[in-house]
């Protein structure tokens, strides 16, 4: 093995040691009768459960529910998201309107307008992609406004002394100047929608890894219901993983952090 | 004699208004005749920036008058090329899309872009690394893409702030040669601006001398003489002598400028 896959190695377990000595831990309380299973289900047990729930494939229709309810609201808000941010940066009647609106939604924990929106939009799909839409609007408006603000003016200046009109200077330059930012409020975007969807699959949903989440918590079958969340935290992980990974190919120009 | 290449009349600039506004040019006379490499140098914060944007168009003088060629400097454009101490590529592209921008702004053909992209990649000498992005380029590497992303675009005049002042002292020397070369090949009007006496000297045909802020032209001094390459003027006496005659008159305007 060459240093540097050892180093690959070694770094990648050093990340999952501390993930495995907790997931001991937890199995050790249980098995020594310390944790009981009232209050908590061994680490076996949930993994058992999940291993039942893959192969029984009855989680993946509820993860395609999931999926779709997501996605779409996430799709929405992405794209509104990187348009509203542009003009809010580029016409300053936009910046004053929708600040204000703004700065008002950014603190409300946006599962607590769930009730609120059934009212206004029936207690159907319609709803709870408005939520998580709305939830995921603000980071990426945040973002991408302070992207397309926060341009190099030498920038700008470079590309019109190079022969670009007014016009085209927001695809030229404040676009991809503003990505690096974008692509950061978009992140967050993802996390945010994992949050929200779950928060609205519990009320008056059918399908769904939260309506999963809770029916199962409401039957007492805890180390199901905690098969489902472990579930929902390794899929959020690779969605973020597979995110990153796709911007370091798709903005090799641009140094990332992490 | 021909009409200047650039001609600046009684141009004033301040920052801001009121009590708090800068006054960072005061009534700037000058005249720049084609085919000069003429260098700006004065004390730091004197407004030598300032003028150089005056001139590519990005901020308009509190008054006077900026001719190009007879025309009045109304805005930025491709007639006059710059190039910043830092910031002027675009991250996102390539060596090659760098080069290439301002010609396809132009709406150059692909296959006589291709051309032009390839003779300026020779022209700095980077040739081999057309599909780098800027990050993967050293801070003198990045100053040649600039240049060259510059005069593909064929400007009428050069305009340099201080291109080389974040770079080493071995790389700088080797860029003024380089630009020394590219300026006698096709012998464009170069305007240079930098706080170094030495670089002053050593490249320009025609030294300005500015004074402490509020900027005026203080002297516009002619060199005479001329060798190969930069190194050549070590031993050259007129080149100390000139550089000490300089160095004196910026001296006696940083001293101005101290409180
Ligand atoms: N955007 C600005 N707003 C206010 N003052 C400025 C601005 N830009 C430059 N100045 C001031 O104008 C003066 C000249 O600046 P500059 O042209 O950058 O000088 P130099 O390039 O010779 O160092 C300085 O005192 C500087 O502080
Ligand atoms: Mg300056």
């Amino acid at each position: 093995m060459s240093s540097r896959a050892r180093s690959y190695w070694a770094g990648a377990l050093a990340r999952l040691l501390p993930l495995a000595l907790v997931l001991a831990a937890w199995q050790a309380a249980s098995m020594s009768g310390l944790l009981p299973k009232a209050v908590l289900p061994s680490f076996g047990e949930v993994a058992a459960s999940l291993g039942a729930m893959l192969r029984s494939g009855e989680i993946v229709p509820h993860t395609l529910a999931s999926f779709a309810r997501a996605g779409a609201g996430f799709g929405v808000a992405v794209a509104g998201g990187i348009v509203l941010g542009i003009l809010m940066a580029q016409v300053r009647f936009v910046e004053r309107a929708v600040e204000p609106v703004l700065l008002l939604i950014y603190p409300v924990p946006k599962p607590a307008l769930i009730p609120l929106f059934m009212i206004w939009l029936g207690i159907g799909d319609f709803s709870k992609v408005t939520v998580i839409a709305l939830a995921c609007l603000v980071p990426v408006v945040i973002a991408t406004f302070n992207g397309a603000r926060g341009v190099d003016e030498m920038l700008l200046w470079s590309a019109r002394a190079r022969g670009t009109s007014e016009r085209r200077i927001l695809w030229r330059v404040v676009l991809p100047a503003a990505l690096p930012q974008i692509a950061a409020g978009v992140r967050t975007a993802i996390a945010v929608a994992i949050i929200v969807l779950v928060s609205s699959e519990f009320i008056s949903a059918e399908t769904g890894l939260g309506y999963l989440i809770f029916s199962y918590g409401g039957v007492g079958a805890d180390d199901a219901m905690l098969a489902v969340v472990i579930y929902l935290a390794a899929l959020g992980y690779l969605l973020d993983r597979l995110y990153l990974a796709g911007l370091r190919r798709l903005m090799a120009w641009h140094a990332f952090a992490h | 004699m021909a009409d200047p290449c650039l001609d600046l009349r009684a141009v004033t600039m301040r920052y801001g208004e009121g009590p708090d506004a800068v006054a960072a040019l005061a009534s700037i006379d000058l005249a720049i005749d084609d085919h000069e490499f003429v260098t700006i140098v004065g004390p730091s914060g004197c407004g030598k920036s300032t003028l150089l944007y005056l001139v590519g168009g990005f901020l308009r003088p509190t008054s006077g008058r900026i001719e190009l060629r007879g025309r009045p400097v109304t805005g930025p454009g491709p007639d006059r090329g710059i190039v910043f101490q830092r910031y002027s590529l675009f991250p996102w592209l390539t060596v090659r899309g760098n080069i290439a921008y301002g010609l396809e702004e132009k709406g150059v053909p692909r296959a006589e872009r291709d051309r032009i992209v390839e003779e300026h990649l020779r022209l700095v000498h980077l040739e081999g690394f057309e599909n780098r992005y800027p990050r993967e380029l050293s801070g003198g590497m990045q100053q040649r893409v600039a240049l060259a992303q510059t005069l593909a675009c064929q400007p009428d005049i050069l305009l340099m702030d201080e291109p080389f002042g974040a770079l080493d002292a071995q790389t700088r020397r080797i860029l003024q040669d380089e630009v020394r070369r590219i300026w006698r090949r096709d012998t464009k009007t170069v305007l240079f601006v930098t706080h170094d006496v030495e670089e002053a000297v050593a490249l320009g045909t025609c030294i300005v001398v500015m004074s402490a802020r509020p900027g005026r032209i203080k002297e516009v001094i002619a060199r005479d003489f001329d060798v190969a390459d930069v190194d050549e003027f070590e031993a050259n006496p007129a080149f100390a002598a000139l550089r000490l005659r300089i160095w004196r008159s910026v001296k006696q305007e940083v001293e101005a400028a101290r409180p």
